[in-house]
């Protein structure tokens, strides 16, 4: 293939250091005592991380968050990032879009593509250390190279495959079988594989730009900014222009809420690159809501956490009206926020919104109006929901949960085949 | 008074869990009999027990993830109610507790009119888990000792000690109770720590229950 001669692996800077200390404000003192305790018995233990991004996207950010604090915990844990031109990123682009069900056309050029520049990192990197594990599928080809090492390897997958394109899971699937362990980031995302499949969920990070606490100051400021007044409820759906996002359902859901409750509605979010038809979502949008004076479409340019943070803590109940969804992070988020969040059951939100608990779960867009009007009148229900829905994010989708299954998964490698291991 | 030394230390310990996915799905209720008859008993302990751990912020809210399934994924109102009120306390082995849910299940497919479906997305993964188990660094010999550690130990300990016993030990009690009985003689103290319904109560409200059992107060 061509441009891949002059692959450099990229050695990560990391991000400004949150200690273990810092999370000890956030989380159950004895939660952090016991992520020591399980350390303890993994003392030098060396790891690799390898994904396919050092910035950008969800696993960079995780990875700059998590490798430090292994680091502190005592272990060894290293990360890579491998190179590739191009076309080898527009190759797993096509991978990563087939892989969440979309038609993709995927020819036996891209998939030498793909081989080659995974031959070529391998040859690059050395797997001396005890445990491997290659995020995504874009270096998970690098399974070849286990041969030559006596590590555990491990495939974690941040992506939904519950409904991949056939050619490409099953081009993808004779590598994933040659790793000793597998992570999903929900039961319904993984596959038949006959390989042990451990459930991680993603996490988010509570002093990110995106969930660190605002002062009301930083929080008006960014209303001031968008011309939106604080002065009726707020109800945010944060997503992208995409219609399996359902932003037309957002709008009528406006509609009918607005029938009877006063109120504002914010749609605040991007548009995608590579996804052309988010502009035709966007002026849809734009066109049949331009005489809904309370109805605010933000177009946000990337890297806009701050605002989205803002704008998420401005709002009074948070909405996800997605006809589909990965894990849904943008919920966790909401949740962190102590929001109150009314969202469909799709993809992975009911993990996290347990019905009249955590949240509230809808299947229509009736229903979705219909719980936010009785919330917007309830306000003890709604902090009620919030509160709670925080303690579950706190417990289950924070770095530090994520940090603990890591250990976790690690000392079970180290006794396989065993159900309870006392160590 | 001098305090009374237990036979035996006490030693805390925590456990955790790591999730596997068993890649078993029902999408209805002959689905779900047929792999509860199967499964690993594993998977049965994860089904039942983790709300418990997962959800002690707000206790009672969420019984166990059968009972939701019928609830939420099947709208089996009648059966979701006999699936949560399932007490796990009276359980010494999983392999009773696999009977019970199958009788629940089957005794409701008798009478059931109809085999509903679950909506897409909404079918049962069946899950197991890997129990991790370490020892904390408190071992104590006096109750002095043993409500101090209490008091500092995480909500993973208080479970494994509190819940998970039963099915350990095959017997119904605690260990907590087991060794105030045995190790320092007090039977009434380990009576009383016993009969506490900690089904409806926060993992700490359970904790300082036993705290005030130990010390002598009224609750």
């Amino acid at each position: 293939m061509h441009g891949q001669r002059n692959l450099i692996l990229g050695k990560v800077k990391m991000a400004p250091k949150i200690t273990l200390s810092d999370y000890a404000k956030i989380i159950r003192l004895q939660n952090l005592e016991e992520i020591r305790l399980l350390a303890e018995k993994l003392q030098g233990k060396t790891v690799k991380m390898v994904n396919s991004t050092a910035v950008g996207g969800g696993v960079a950010e995780m990875l700059h968050r998590t490798v430090p604090l292994f680091n502190e915990l005592g272990l060894n844990v290293k990360w890579e990032v491998i190179k590739g031109s191009g076309s080898f990123f527009n190759v797993t682009k096509s991978f990563h879009n087939a892989l969440h069900g979309k038609e993709e056309e995927i020819s036996d050029e891209m998939l030498k593509v793909y081989q080659e520049a995974n031959e070529e990192n391998a040859k690059e990197m050395s797997f001396d250390e005890e445990f491997i594990v290659i995020h995504d599928p874009q270096p998970a080809a690098l399974i070849r190279a286990k041969e030559k090492s006596s590590a555990k390897w491990i495939w974690r997958c941040h992506i939904d495959t519950s409904h991949p394109q056939p050619r490409i899971w099953d081009f993808l699937v004779k590598y994933i079988n040659k790793y000793d362990a597998s992570i999903f980031s929900a039961p319904s995302f993984a596959k038949e594989l006959p390989i042990p499949q451990y459930m991680i969920y993603p996490a988010i990070d509570p002093f990110a730009e995106k969930n660190r606490e605002l002062s009301e100051k930083e929080i008006n400021s960014v209303l001031d900014k968008f011309g939106i007044p604080n002065d009726k409820p707020i109800v945010t759906q944060i997503s992208r222009f995409d219609y399996l996002k359902d932003p037309l359902g957002v709008l009528e859901t406006y509609h009918l809420v607005k029938r009877s409750t006063d109120c504002r509605f914010i749609y605040a979010g991007g548009t995608a690159s590579d996804d052309p038809e988010s502009a035709k979502v966007l002026h849809e949008l734009q066109d049949k809501a331009s005489q809904e004076k309370d109805f605010h479409i933000l177009l946000l340019p990337p890297f806009s956490d701050f605002e989205v943070n803002a704008i998420q803590r401005a709002s009074s109940i948070i909405l996800q009206k997605s006809l589909r969804e990965g894990f849904g992070l943008t919920v966790t988020e909401a949740l962190w926020k102590a929001k109150p969040v009314v969202a469909m059951a799709v993809g992975g939100i009911p993990l996290q919104i347990i019905h009249n608990f955590t949240g509230i779960l809808v299947h229509s867009i009736e229903g979705a109006a219909y719980q936010i009007r009785y919330l917007l009148n309830n306000p003890k229900v709604a902090k009620m929901l919030g509160e709670y829905g925080k303690e579950h994010v706190r417990e289950k989708f924070l770095l530090t949960r994520n940090l603990r299954n890591y250990l976790l998964l690690l000392v079970t490698l180290e006794h396989p085949g065993e159900n309870i291991i006392q160590i | 008074m001098k305090e009374k030394i237990a036979k035996e230390p006490f030693r805390f310990y925590t456990s955790s869990l790591l999730v596997e996915i068993t890649g078993k799905i029902a999408y209805h209720l002959k689905d779900f009999i047929k792999i509860l008859k199967e499964i690993d008993v594993s998977s049965i302990f994860y089904h039942i027990h983790h709300a418990l751990r997962e959800y002690s912020f707000a206790p009672g809210q969420y019984s166990n993830d059968f009972a939701r399934w019928a609830e939420e994924g099947l709208e089996e109102g009648s059966l979701a109610e006999r699936l949560a009120s399932i007490n796990i306390r009276d359980f010494t082995d999983l392999e009773a507790l696999r009977a019970k849910l199958v009788e629940i299940v089957e005794d409701h497919l008798k009478k059931a009119v109809e085999i509903r479906k679950a909506a897409p997305g909404r079918e049962f993964y069946f899950l197991r888990n890997i129990e991790i188990i370490t020892p904390t660094p408190y071992e104590v010999q006096t109750l002095k000792e043993f409500t101090s550690a209490l008091d500092r130990v995480g909500m993973r300990s208080l479970y494994y000690h509190f819940f998970d016993a039963r099915l350990r030990l095959g017997r119904k009690t605690n260990d907590f109770s087991d060794w105030i009985q045995h190790s320092l003689g007090e039977e009434e103290m380990a009576r009383k720590i016993d009969n506490l319904d900690p089904y409806f109560i926060t993992m700490d409200q359970l904790k300082y229950k036993i705290i005030a059992i130990c010390m002598g107060k009224e609750i």
